[in-house]
């Protein structure tokens, strides 16, 4: 994957918001598949348009913005055998942790799903990858778009077997491992496809993180067992694919929450650099997780890896001012070195196809800083001749 | 005035979320609706005990009433209290910067939202005068038998300053701007030395000082905005005159909105202006993306001897609530610029800028001051060593 050798190169979390009319052809083509090609021509549309509003944006790796997926991690339940929806069943938020008893009333009102649940998946028959064609459109229309496009590289993304159906329940294995590693077979097919296309892989674990609170009320060590099994299967996954065509996301929820109860990377550091990646994207542009830079004053990134910390937030509409960007940026650089320090995002803009976490004006306006924020920092950082 | 002298104090801008209740009574009032006035002061009474309790415990050094006794907002409250204007029907033109033209779709969707209630245009029409003492009274009656109930280090009541009080105004009566704006002043003075001669700190709120520059003067004509800034800032400090500079907090923000601020004017530019001000501390926005950096305007500008800085450390401007380790370091590297002494822990701007608005939810912004007050603490531990009070 490319590093920031003579500057420091931009990239974000994935999801971007979707054009109002790709969403109504999506849902026209899932009540009538005679509307399936229009909805896959307007799909490649909208991706070489995404792409090409990225490299104008100063977004040096880009990505389809998950345009191709209708969420990021639920997107791959319909993609594998073995899962079947339970429309009727509420499965509790645990994945907020405390923060749904701390703040019931503030929930109830504005994110009720946090304190009712949501509606989920139960696994009742064996898993297999069955998305081949998905993920091969989802390549082809990056590609596509690549050609046209003014930047450095793509990457497309891909759940990981901790955030697979983290509103479902296991009613066929046998056992917690062998659900967790059949998902992660699974995965597996996804994972190559994207890699054997020579696109950079980007693995999306945003529940790891989320998980903490509510299971280290139990213990700590419930916790690492949890994390540590999610952690293994995600290995095995990966086997064989070069570390360096990897970057591994986790984050703390992309909800417009208090946080409180979010985890302290410092808590989970050593889990998610044990994930075999070549670069890992975590957030430290809000204000719960900002001071998190100081975690790698202690903690040595392993050489050869990449850092790709979140400068630009989804959680505000105020954007970014680039001279903030440009001193979060320098920050880590002076910790971790300039040459593996990537300008990222926080999480996605949008994490699924009907949300936005900005309007997409600011969205635009906030990669805009981001690569403003860049410059400004690589001048600094490398002096005048930062190309 | 009360100032860090073994820890740093906090603080906050000073408008809170109004209890529904409260909400309920303002709302009828506004309607001129018949409201018994005097079950009314009962609640208001109630409610200002409860607030001024609450921030004791999140652990606020200097409190607010919470501006819970305010009609209308933090700036048109005063128009009850004004003799010499009228407001006039036809709807007074919102200013539209350079900020709503870059983004003009996410503002169509953004304003409905906010319910902003249908505004005319204020004309001097006669002399200005002051009749809001015994509005005003009241406010300081309230909050001082609040606060014999509550172990903290002092009080505050926020008030509007001249720029804000009329800020898309039309002048029928007065000569020129020059006078419309110093009588405006002489009549605010009334409320400021009210608010002082009853031994409470008093706030000046001046938001629309910075503001302006984007809405009047499409985020570019930075002499012209000068200029007329100047004008205002003569005036602030004639509406001041004899009330002791320690007595004096002066408060800039760049509006409340959740909207880009892509526009707002740099600190930089205008600080000098604000300096100007004959205030004892200067509470300025610091706590949001777009002005975090301008903790470095201080390494370049110096803050004059006895004057205290009081930074936004948290902000509306997000659910998010601020880890207090980032609290604190906000807090130590502009110690380390100012000296410990004269860095107060503050918030951006107010939670509630009318009675009608929240900008976050009432449990997020008292987890904001909390962890305001946790962060103070630790940078106590930092800047004094563990012997901090």
């Amino acid at each position: 994957m490319k590093s920031s050798g003579e500057r420091i190169l931009t990239t974000h979390v994935g999801s971007l918001i979707r054009p109002p009319l790709l969403l109504q052809l999506a849902v026209a083509a899932k009540e009538r598949p005679a509307e399936q090609q229009k909805y896959l021509d307007a799909l490649r549309e909208a991706t070489v348009a995404v792409v090409k509003r990225q490299g104008e944006a100063g977004v040096d790796i880009v990505n389809d913005g998950e345009y191709g997926k209708s969420s990021w991690a639920n997107y791959v339940l319909s993609r594998m055998t073995g899962f079947e929806p339970r429309p009727d069943t509420l499965y509790e938020a645990v994945w907020l942790g405390r923060d749904r008893f701390r703040f019931k009333e503030f929930m109830a009102k504005e994110f009720p799903r946090g304190v009712k649940g949501s509606p989920g998946d139960a696994c009742v028959g064996p898993i297999k990858y069955r998305g081949h064609d998905s993920i091969r459109h989802n390549i082809d229309d990056l590609k596509a778009a690549l050609k046209s496009a003014d930047v450095a590289e793509g990457f497309l993304t891909a759940v990981a077997p901790a955030s697979t159906g983290y509103d479902a329940v296991n009613e066929f294995y046998g056992s917690e491992r062998e659900y967790v590693f059949a998902i992660a077979e699974a995965l597996r097919e996804e994972y190559l496809e994207i890699y054997n296309a020579g696109l950079v892989l980007q693995v999306d674990d945003a529940v790891l993180a989320n998980m903490y609170d509510e299971l280290v009320q139990k213990s700590p060590q419930h916790y690492r067992d949890w994390a540590e099994l999610r952690v293994e299967a995600l290995n095995h996954a990966l086997r064989g694919i070069p570390e360096d065509r990897i970057r591994y996301h986790i984050c703390f929820g992309s909800w417009h929450v208090p946080h409180v109860a979010d985890a302290p990377l410092e808590a989970i550091v050593d889990l998610m650099l044990s994930v075999r990646a070549g670069a890992y994207s975590i957030e430290a542009g809000n204000v719960r997780h900002e001071h998190e830079w100081r975690v790698w004053e202690k903690v040595k990134l392993p050489a050869g890896k990449i850092l790709i910390p979140g400068v630009i937030t989804h959680h505000t509409t105020t954007v970014e001012h680039p001279r903030l960007v440009a001193d979060r940026i320098i920050q880590f650089a002076r910790l971790v070195g300039r040459e593996n320090v990537i300008a990222g995002t926080d999480c996605g803009f949008a994490q699924s196809e009907g949300v936005q976490r900005v309007h997409p004006q600011v969205m635009w306006a906030k990669l805009e800083a981001l690569a403003e924020g860049a410059r400004i920092a690589s001048r600094e950082l490398w002096g005048r001749k930062a190309a | 005035m009360t100032r860090s002298t073994d820890r740093i104090l906090t603080t906050h801008v000073g408008s809170l979320v109004r209890p529904p209740e409260l909400v309920e009574y303002i709302s009828a009032i506004e309607k001129g609706l018949a409201v018994d006035m005097k079950a009314f002061d009962a609640l208001l009474q109630k409610k200002v005990d409860e607030v001024v309790k609450r921030q004791e415990q999140a652990g606020i050094d200097i409190v607010s009433d919470g501006e819970f006794g305010k009609f209308r907002s933090w700036s048109f409250y005063v128009h009850d209290r004004l003799e010499g204007i009228e407001e006039r029907d036809a709807q007074a033109p919102r200013g539209a910067g350079r900020d709503q033209k870059k983004f003009p779709e996410f503002y169509a969707e953004y304003f409905p939202t906010q319910k902003l209630p249908k505004r005319g245009t204020i004309v001097c029409v006669a002399p200005l005068r002051y009749k809001g003492q015994a509005a005003v009274q009241k406010d300081i009656d309230i909050f001082k038998t609040a606060l014999k109930g509550a172990n903290v280090a002092a009080g505050f009541l926020p008030v509007v300053a001249p720029a804000s009080a009329v800020p898309f105004s039309k002048n029928e009566y007065y000569k020129n701007d020059e006078e419309f704006l110093f009588a405006l002043a002489d009549a605010l003075h009334e409320e400021y030395a009210a608010i002082v001669k009853a031994g409470l700190y008093v706030q000046v709120d001046d938001a629309f000082l910075p503001y302006m520059y984007d809405v009047a003067f499409g985020g570019e004509d930075l002499a012209g905005f000068r200029k007329w800034a100047e004008l205002r800032v003569e005036a602030v400090n004639r509406a001041l005159k004899g009330i002791p500079e320690e007595k004096v907090r002066y408060h800039i923000c760049w509006g409340s909105f959740n909207t880009p601020h892509t526009s707002d004017i740099a600190l930089k530019d205008i600080v000098d202006l604000v300096l100007k001000v004959k205030a004892g501390a200067y509470c300025i926005e610091m706590g949001n993306p777009r002005h975090e950096h301008e903790w470095r305007v201080w390494e370049n500008v110096k803050l004059p001897a006895g004057r205290i800085l009081v930074p936004g450390v948290i902000s509306h401007s997000t659910n998010v609530v601020e880890h207090p380790e980032l609290v604190a370091e906000r807090l130590v590297r502009l110690a380390k610029l100012v000296g410990r002494e004269n860095v107060m822990g503050g918030t951006d701007c107010g939670f509630a800028q009318s009675p009608h608005v929240k900008r976050v939810h009432e449990s997020i912004m008292w987890a904001k001051l909390e962890a305001l007050a946790e962060g103070a603490r630790i940078a106590s531990r930092e800047l004094w060593g563990r012997k901090a009070a």
